[in-house]
């Protein structure tokens, strides 16, 4: 074929309408390339044909609670709250001092700044604990669910894919069976035709 | 009370803000055509199962990167390409192994399961990829610069794989005595 016009784009609808009936014109004027677009039109049928299958499993996605802040921790992250319960601690450090020190001859200067820094350190080391351990421990739990459950959905996976497998393999069978069916039946009809011999 | 369409680009903007729920409307709006694009590339159905819960684990895990979410399709289709290729290229010795045996059957005259399995015969024999060309324009509709983006190549490339598959297609499925010009 000589002709300089792009069937293929025009078959997979790639050509804007002005270029669409430039190669409409012309299919209309050649034989070749008409038959060339009717080849290209019975492949994409042929094509088409083929359907989309369901997806055997649907996708979704959940939010787990696990993972989301409990209110210990959202209440370590915010920034007020954290600094009044900072200033409690060190006002409720500064009294146990002033009450428990022993009483020396010269009263030493502590540093407020300090008590402070040595209390937010004891109680974030305190709190990040606790934190690990109940996240661990929500974790541990929420795998041991999820594995289980993984573990069942499997099973009835498996058992549902053999049955499949199955009932293909049997309607394999059937059409294999089908068309050796149909081979005798030609053969034995050729075979009778090839022995009466032409008829005059 | 004004009733409109929710559009993906309604759910993309719920889903970026941490709805789940949104994501899993979209998802539930594209995984059939992610499914039988990856099932027709990888050609095992667990396999494409198994990645297009991964493509959409991905997409949600990078949804804050979509520029621009009218790109949606062509940006889950090429997260997708990208899964099927990591497989194809893991598993290519074993694919080229199990190739289907080559068939001459001509479409005219077939029964639809025939149909079937002569155009599965067909896009088998094609290369891994000529036959994603034959795919995302045939199955999906998508235009040739939305296929180069999804195939990070130039359009020249993808209109000559698209053409060259076509040609072998035609071979298979519309012979020359069996074509439609009588």
């Amino acid at each position: 074929m000589s002709c300089s016009i792009d069937l293929k784009a025009y078959a997979v609808d790639e050509l804007p309408k002005n270029e669409r009936g430039v190669v409409e014109d012309h299919v209309r004027g050649c034989q070749s390339c008409r038959e060339e677009l009717d080849r290209l039109n019975l492949t994409r049928s042929a094509l088409a044909s083929l359907e989309d299958e369901e997806i055997p499993r649907r996708i979704a996605f959940v939010s787990d609670r696990v993972f989301e802040p409990r209110w210990w921790r959202t209440m370590w992250r915010s920034g007020p709250a954290m600094g009044f319960a900072s200033a409690a601690l060190l006002a409720a450090a500064i009294l146990a001092h002033g009450f428990a020190r022993p009483v020396g001859p010269a009263a030493q200067f502590v540093d407020p700044a300090q008590i402070e820094q040595r209390v937010e350190a004891q109680v974030s080391a305190r709190v990040e604990a606790q934190v690990s351990a109940r996240m661990d421990a929500a974790v541990a739990k929420a795998v041991n669910e999820a594995q289980a459950k993984q573990a069942a959905e499997f099973a009835k996976v498996l058992n549902a894919t053999e049955n499949r497998l199955e009932v293909q393999r049997r309607s394999d069978l059937a059409t294999v069976q089908q068309a050796a069916d149909y081979y005798r039946k030609q053969m034995a009809q050729f075979l009778v035709a090839s022995n009466e011999g032409p008829v005059r | 009370m004004i009733f409109r369409e929710v559009e993906d680009r309604d759910l993309i903007a719920k889903a970026r803000r941490g709805h789940v729920d949104a994501y899993n409307v979209l998802v539930s709006r594209w995984e059939k055509r992610i499914f039988n694009y990856l099932l027709r590339l990888v050609r095992q159905r667990e396999d494409a199962l198994d990645l297009s819960q991964d493509v959409f684990l991905k997409a949600y895990q990078n949804l804050k990167k979509l520029d621009d979410p009218a790109k949606f399709p062509a940006w889950l289709f090429r997260i997708a390409h990208n899964e099927a290729y990591s497989l194809l290229r893991k598993n290519r010795p074993e694919a080229e192994l199990t190739a289907e045996p080559r068939m001459a059957e001509a479409s005219a005259g077939l029964f639809p399961i025939e149909m079937t399995l002569a155009v599965r015969g067909a896009l088998g024999r094609l290369s891994d990829d000529q036959r994603e060309a034959v795919l995302l324009k045939v199955y999906q509709g998508f235009k040739f610069e939305e296929m180069a983006e999804i195939l990070a190549c130039p359009v020249s490339t993808v209109k000559s794989r698209l053409y060259t598959a076509l040609d072998l297609l035609k071979q298979t499925l519309a012979p020359v005595n069996a074509g439609g010009a009588e």
